[in-house]
């Protein structure tokens, strides 16, 4: 190649910036991707710098290495592969002692250590001195002080990257003290281990012995150290499996002689030595006072107040969403009519073929305009609403108050945040289920969030139930939604009971401090990475969709309704709904309403055999009460906010789980869930004699 | 009078005439009068020396009637629901009219309780009386938790001022505050004051610190983490969270529905469930 280039790990505990920095430095030029054989996310990053090609890597967020999570797994294994070159270890200096625990980790597995210490303006802000030359001289590693969101110390940040990477810069990792007796056991082990050259791990692979850390136990037990432990620097030869068993059978004597526990002892002791060090480096300059935090905290998890505020703030939050939908949908729609208007004009100008005309205009524009001007204002808002959200700290502060009635369903109060954002669009819930770290937690959140009625499929809801119960729509919409709450709580339920089965992970909520969003770059960030490519892939979708739909309506040309494809569809389906007082009708209009829910009356109205193109009309709205009795207008609506989340919402399934079965199962669930319901709502509703 | 030669005794070896009308609460002279009536009575001789003791027959005597006192006190509360600062007085009464016999039905009937109302042994009977337990409470310095075993009940007034206050044995207290002749203590949450010579008449044992899951602690407690228990996973995270032995743990505010709770630990504000806290054994430092 010739071309000089390194590979940077970023690890750090969770929330302490460590994606603002990986953004600042790596940019737009990124990879996200999954990493091999598990559903978490790994992002990838190139920059250069001083002619040097840096590729950075973004480590899963981590408190710890100690493999008990897929996370810790990934995070641990990648920096034992020797594969980056310099490891950034993103330190949140405002609780310094909690994140060392990850960072003395750290500099046991490797000495090419870079600390960034971020957040260091709230360090200041709080009263607080921190000698940073103090703790770099005890860690023995580059120490860089950063504010990540402002862009401070990020270029001394690369340049120690560099140093280190060069081997300009030497360190000299700190090593913990962890006392007489497990030191002494340390050096024992480190004397049998010193056989199997690995080289510069033998001290981490003991202490591993010692804490009976599963990975390194079963590594030791099969004979096979090459992924545990190997140094790949190393020059390694095989070993026999005997001389491994012997030496794990040892550290298992040994353990049992550290008390009262050898792996609390060691965390203990680690813990003792972050505590001394951030006792000397960090200096309090003025008395504490209650916090801004502490404030706020006390209104918003209030027992009475907490209520009124977390309702009040998500009907404000939905408010917005659906004004500003209906009115950015306005402008969308009228802009979308003079577009379809000009070209439909053009397009006769040069007498283009009916066909042409009628798959361009009528199916290709009309239905990806409806589409669009449906879709793209509310995911503006919501997405920029969750976003700010996020980063002002509110959201754990939901998890936090509601996470008790969540831990009935065996879930978390998380899940409800990514509820109570797909009311407004089941795209945002699917991707806000990222915030929840316990793997089966996120799936259960994804799986279920397409049974929440978003604001799509309520306003279409509306429509219809105004047609067809005049008066009543209100009690039915409200009847719809509480349903759709109690099937998503019993799909949470069911699921955790079957194949989410087993022990349930600690819950650990941190509850940050509130800070000031980022406003243009938290909005900016939402436009760009969600918006944009959403509705991107919402068109990629619909504009098929549409035109497919016009094509099974409107060929061949001028025959009957009943011997255009949709006729022979109606007549197709029709036995399957039996059951649920679904007719052929219904199934097929349905199928038609899969790129967004919104387009229900017109598909309706095409599969009646009304009209030819999926455009709003009054006729459907005389029609569908004098073909549909009131329990059949009931089963319908119930079926319809259900049956399927839309095709954007599988993509995001797909796109957060990276997983095919998770993506089927992203559409088995809810049809599973209204098959059920419609069938109790149909056949109950028969038997009383509706 | 027979009682207070005998406490005498045994705290001090010897009986005097100001220590015994100290202890009753009368004129020296009638305490005078008093010991010649015991001397009389052959409970109290003079030796050699001109030292005053009580004679082995004064002993029984009166550790008969100190264990017929401490059973009729705990009679009156228990069975007529007398309130703790009348009860002396009336016992004072009863337990000269009373025979042994009727003595050990009184004991019996009782289910031979081991302590009186206010926290002294009830001897078996022939036995010697041991002298309250624990130490006054002006030998504690502030910050000391503490139980109270025994409030002296002479003289009544003061005894039932301070029953009066809370301060009954079984009671926790929480030395606040020592200056020269005043103390302070929390009792229940509040704060009273209380005379040098009131806290002499209070003896009470430092509070055992037993290990409590953290999820018992009120909001607003300070506490140390003794135990973290558990196992694999669970263990694990804990730790890794900064929850090891030795660490300070502070209870900040529980969810609107009172589960889960918000801690501070190492600088950091986390939210914990009870399932995974009641794993974790840690001893108060402070109770909210």
């Amino acid at each position: 190649m010739g071309k000089r280039a390194f590979t940077v790990g970023v690890a750090g505990n969770p929330n302490v910036g460590k994606s603002v920095i990986f953004n600042a430095l790596t940019g737009s030029r990124q990879h996200v991707g999954n990493w091999p054989g598990k559903t978490v996310e790994r992002a990838e990053g190139v920059f250069h710098y001083q002619g040097w090609e840096i590729r950075m890597v973004d480590l899963p967020g981590t408190y710890s290495l100690a493999a008990q999570s897929p996370e810790e797994m990934i995070a641990r294994d990648y920096i034992v592969s020797g594969v980056p070159d310099v490891v950034i270890d993103i330190v949140d200096a405002t609780s310094l002692e909690r994140n060392l625990n990850l960072t003395l980790q750290i500099l046991e597995l490797t000495d090419r250590v870079v600390i960034a210490l971020n957040l260091m303006d709230e360090v200041e802000r709080g009263g607080w001195k921190m000698d940073v030359e103090a703790l770099e001289e005890a860690l023995g590693v580059p120490v860089v002080p950063t504010v990540a969101t402002e862009g401070k110390g990020l270029s001394e940040l690369v340049e120690a990257i560099v140093e280190v990477a060069e081997g300009r810069q030497q360190t000299h990792p700190a090593a913990v003290n962890y006392g007489l007796t497990v030191e002494g056991y340390v050096e024992t082990l480190e004397d049998d281990l010193a056989r199997l050259r690995i080289d510069g791990r033998n001290r981490w692979v003991a202490l591993k012995l010692l804490e009976d850390d599963p990975e390194i136990v079963e590594a030791f037990q099969q004979g096979n150290l090459e992924a545990c432990c190997l140094n790949p620097d190393a020059d390694t030869q095989s070993v026999l499996p005997e001389t491994l068993h012997a030496i794990l059978n040892r550290a298992v004597r040994l353990r049992e002689g550290i008390r009262p526990d050898a792996k609390v002892e060691i965390v203990r002791r680690r813990f003792e030595f972050a505590h001394d060090l951030v006792h000397r480096v960090v200096h309090r300059l003025r008395p504490e006072e209650e916090s801004l935090t502490e404030r706020i905290d006390r209104i918003v998890t209030h027992k009475v107040w907490s209520w009124p505020i977390m309702l009040a703030m998500l009907t404000i939050v939905f408010w917005i969403t659906v004004k500003g939908g209906e009115i950015g949908g306005g402008w969308l729609g009228a802009g979308f009519s003079w577009l379809i208007g000009a070209a439909r004009a053009w397009l006769t100008s040069i007498q283009a073929p009916w066909w042409v005309t009628g798959a361009l205009v009528d199916g290709f524009m009309m239905g990806t305009g409806t589409v669009i001007a449906a879709m793209l204002p509310p995911m503006i808002i919501l997405f920029v609403a969750f976003a700010l959200l996020e980063d002002l700290g509110l959201l754990p502060r939901l998890a936090f108050n509601l996470d008790r009635p969540m831990q009935a369903l065996g879930s978390q109060g998380k899940q409800v945040i990514t509820w109570g954002m797909s009311f407004g669009c089941n795209v945002t819930g699917v991707m806000a289920s990222r915030i929840i770290e316990n793997k089966k937690v996120r799936l259960a959140s994804i799986l279920t969030s397409p049974l929440i009625i978003c604001s799509g499929s309520y306003g279409a809801g509306v429509a219809l139930a105004i047609v067809l119960f005049g008066e009543g729509a209100l009690l039915v919409m409200l009847s719809l939604v509480f349903l759709s709450l109690g099937a998503a709580s019993l799909a949470t339920l069911g699921l955790n009971k079957t194949i989410f089965r087993g022990e349930p992970g600690s819950f650990v909520l941190e509850m940050p401090p509130y800070r000031k969003p980022q406003f243009g770059q938290v909005i900016w960030r939402a436009l760009v990475d969600r918006v944009a490519l959403t509705m991107w892939r919402a068109v990629e979708f619909a504009a098929p969709a549409t035109l497919l739909i016009w094509v099974l309506g409107n060929i061949p040309r001028g025959v009957p309704f009943e011997q255009t494809a949709i006729g022979w569809l109606v007549r197709g389906l029709a036995p399957l709904g039996q059951l649920w007082g679904l007719s052929g009708e219904m199934l097929t209009a349905l199928l038609f309403t899969l790129p967004a829910k919104e387009i229900v009356m017109p598909a309706l109205a095409m599969t009646y055999g009304l009209q030819t193109t999926l455009v709003e009309s009054e006729q459907v709205l005389n029609y569908l009460p004098q073909v549909w009795t009131p329990l059949i207008s009931y089963t319908f609506l119930v079926f319809f906010m259900f049956y399927l989340p839309c095709l954007v919402t599988v993509w995001a399934t797909w796109k957060e789980t990276r997983s095919l079965k998770w993506t089927l199962m992203g559409l088995v669930v809810p049809l599973v869930m209204a098959a059920l319901i419609t069938f109790v709502v149909y056949q109950g509703g028969r038997l009383l004699g509706f | 009078m027979l009682k207070a030669a005998y406490a005498q005794q045994e705290t001090e070896g010897l009986l005097s005439i100001d220590g015994l009308a100290r202890a009753v609460g009368l004129p020296e002279f009638l305490a005078e009068q008093g010991m010649e009536a015991l001397l009389a009575f052959g409970w109290v001789e003079e030796d050699a020396q001109g030292g005053m003791h009580l004679t082995n027959e004064g002993k029984v005597r009166a550790q008969e009637l100190i264990r017929v006192h401490r059973l009729w006190e705990r009679y009156l509360v228990e069975r007529e629901e007398m309130p703790l600062e009348a009860v002396h007085t009336e016992a004072d009464r009863r337990e000269h009219e009373i025979t042994p016999e009727e003595a050990a039905k009184l004991d019996a009937e009782l289910g031979h309780p081991a302590w009186d109302p206010h926290g002294d042994i009830i001897p078996d009977a022939g036995r010697r009386v041991p002298p309250p337990a624990g130490s006054p409470l002006a030998a504690y310095v502030p910050g000391d938790r503490l139980r109270i075993l025994h409030v002296e009940d002479e003289p009544p007034a003061l005894f039932a001022q301070l029953v009066a206050m809370g301060l009954k044995p079984g009671v926790e207290v929480e030395m606040v505050e020592r200056q020269p002749g005043r103390l302070r203590v929390k009792v229940a949450g509040s704060s009273l004051p209380l005379a040098a010579a009131a806290a002499e008449r209070i003896h009470a044992v430092p509070v055992p610190i037993l290990p409590v899951p953290l999820s018992e602690l009120p909001v607003g407690s300070l506490a140390r983490v003794a135990e973290v228990k558990g196992s694999g996973k669970h263990q694990r995270r804990m730790l890794d969270m900064g929850l090891v032995p030795g660490a300070e743990v502070t209870v900040i505010r529980t969810a609107a529905l009172g589960d889960p709770v918000e801690y501070h630990v190492k600088g950091t504000a986390i939210a914990l469930r009870h399932t995974d806290t009641d794993n974790i054994l840690v001893e108060e430092i402070r109770n909210g």
